[in-house]
């Protein structure tokens, strides 16, 4: 086997190469990290005890739909937002909601707090990324194995 | 010392391309026919249908900009024409499969999110990426020679490559509305392994009809250096 010599100018490239990668790298880092608050998409309920001001703020809060909590009454849907923390949210919403908002399902509420009672205006439906067919389901449910629903 | 030419890749492909899409044709429709009687989503029902073509070709956007990338920093550093001709034939190709990811995933999220569009980590950096895509493809074909519009576009490929992981890893470093990574994640797929089948059949004939999809352009940009280089010579 021929060892391959690298060239002054070749490693001149290839220094240069790094330095780029380096600074664009860690620019785009250091931009990430401090807008972190700002990508993130939405806060769990858990979050919202840590911030201050949040009446009259728009927010969007996401978690789960609480079991047993998804009610229609007088033209408005209400329910309750809860996360892993089993902290919980109130939310009324007065459009239709997606299709595939159920309960203990994900769910993304996007309004504002007042009186303690998140007003939704927009309500997405959040889905996970686990896949599979009735049939599985209800093998795993006869096994007892089912964590969902 | 053997180097490989554009020519002699470019004939290699050509050799290869015939059965290369013959075995796309034979996985892909294989693939429509499983994704036809596969069983629905417990959850989301046939809508998550979409996925057989969204996840492929999401990979598969990224895997080609990967590819791209690292043939512009060989071609940066060691001056091969081979592999600028490489990155300069891939970029359409990684264009398409973006806008298609894009399109796919907005009528995705309008069946189950409720909104065709969010600004969302994975959604905006999926967007960026479709951007230099198409800043790619403008900064090749805005030089008159090939030679200032392969340092160009090779420089904003390889920025481009730090835009990579933040595709890849947003949905694990930010709270966003797509969901996490299904297939390549910490303890193995989550879906059955019929979807995973599937899955694995329709990108393995996406993959191969983009290969020779490159093999097709490799050949095309091949001759048009030619050309160029004859006619700086009798200039």
């Amino acid at each position: 086997m021929r060892i391959i010599k690298l060239n002054n100018q070749i490693k001149k490239r290839f220094i240069f190469l790094l330095i780029i990668l380096f600074c664009f790298s860690t620019s785009i880092f250091l931009i990430s990290y401090s807008l972190k608050d700002q990508i993130a998409y939405f806060v769990e309920p858990s979050d919202l005890k840590n911030m201050n001001d949040i009446e009259n703020k728009y927010l969007r809060v996401g978690g789960l739909v609480k079991a047993n909590s998804l009610k229609f009454t007088d033209g408005n849907w209400i329910f309750e937002v809860i996360d892993q923390n089993k902290n919980s949210v109130n939310v009324i919403f007065s459009k239709t909601l997606p299709n595939l908002v159920e309960e203990d399902k994900g769910i993304i509420v996007e309004g504002k707090f007042i009186d303690n009672i998140f007003i939704a205006e927009i309500v997405l439906a959040k889905h996970d990324e686990n896949y599979m067919p009735q049939s599985a389901v209800d093998k795993l449910k006869k096994e007892g194995k089912w964590r969902g629903d | 010392m053997f180097a490989i030419t554009p020519n002699i890749l470019s004939k290699f492909l050509n050799t290869l391309s015939k059965y290369v899409f013959l075995l796309s044709i034979l996985l892909l429709s294989v693939s429509i026919f499983l994704i036809i009687f596969l069983e629905n989503d417990y959850y989301q029902g046939i809508s998550f249908k979409i996925m057989f073509i969204h996840v492929p070709t999401a990979w598969l956007s990224l895997a080609i900009f990967l590819v791209m990338g690292v043939s512009s920093i060989i071609g940066l550093i060691f001056k091969s024409p081979t592999a600028f001709t490489v990155a300069r034939s891939l970029s359409p190709i990684g264009l398409i499969m973006s806008i298609i990811v894009l399109v796919t995933g907005s009528i995705w999220g309008n069946l189950t999110w409720g909104a065709y569009w969010v600004w969302d980590a994975r959604l905006t950096s999926m967007l960026i990426l479709a951007f230099i895509y198409l800043g790619h493809i403008l900064l090749l074909y805005s030089f008159e020679h090939f030679q200032k519009a392969d340092f160009a576009a090779s420089i904003l490929a390889i920025i481009g490559l730090v835009n990579l992981p933040i595709v890849k890893f947003s949905v694990d470093w930010w709270t966003t509305l797509h969901q996490g990574s299904s297939v390549l994640k910490i303890g193995g797929p989550s879906m059955t392994n019929d979807y995973l089948i599937t899955l694995l059949v329709s990108f393995f004939g996406i993959l191969m009809l983009s290969i020779f999809w490159f093999s097709n352009i490799f050949y095309i940009i091949t001759e048009k250096r030619k050309i160029e280089r004859y006619r700086l010579l009798n200039d």
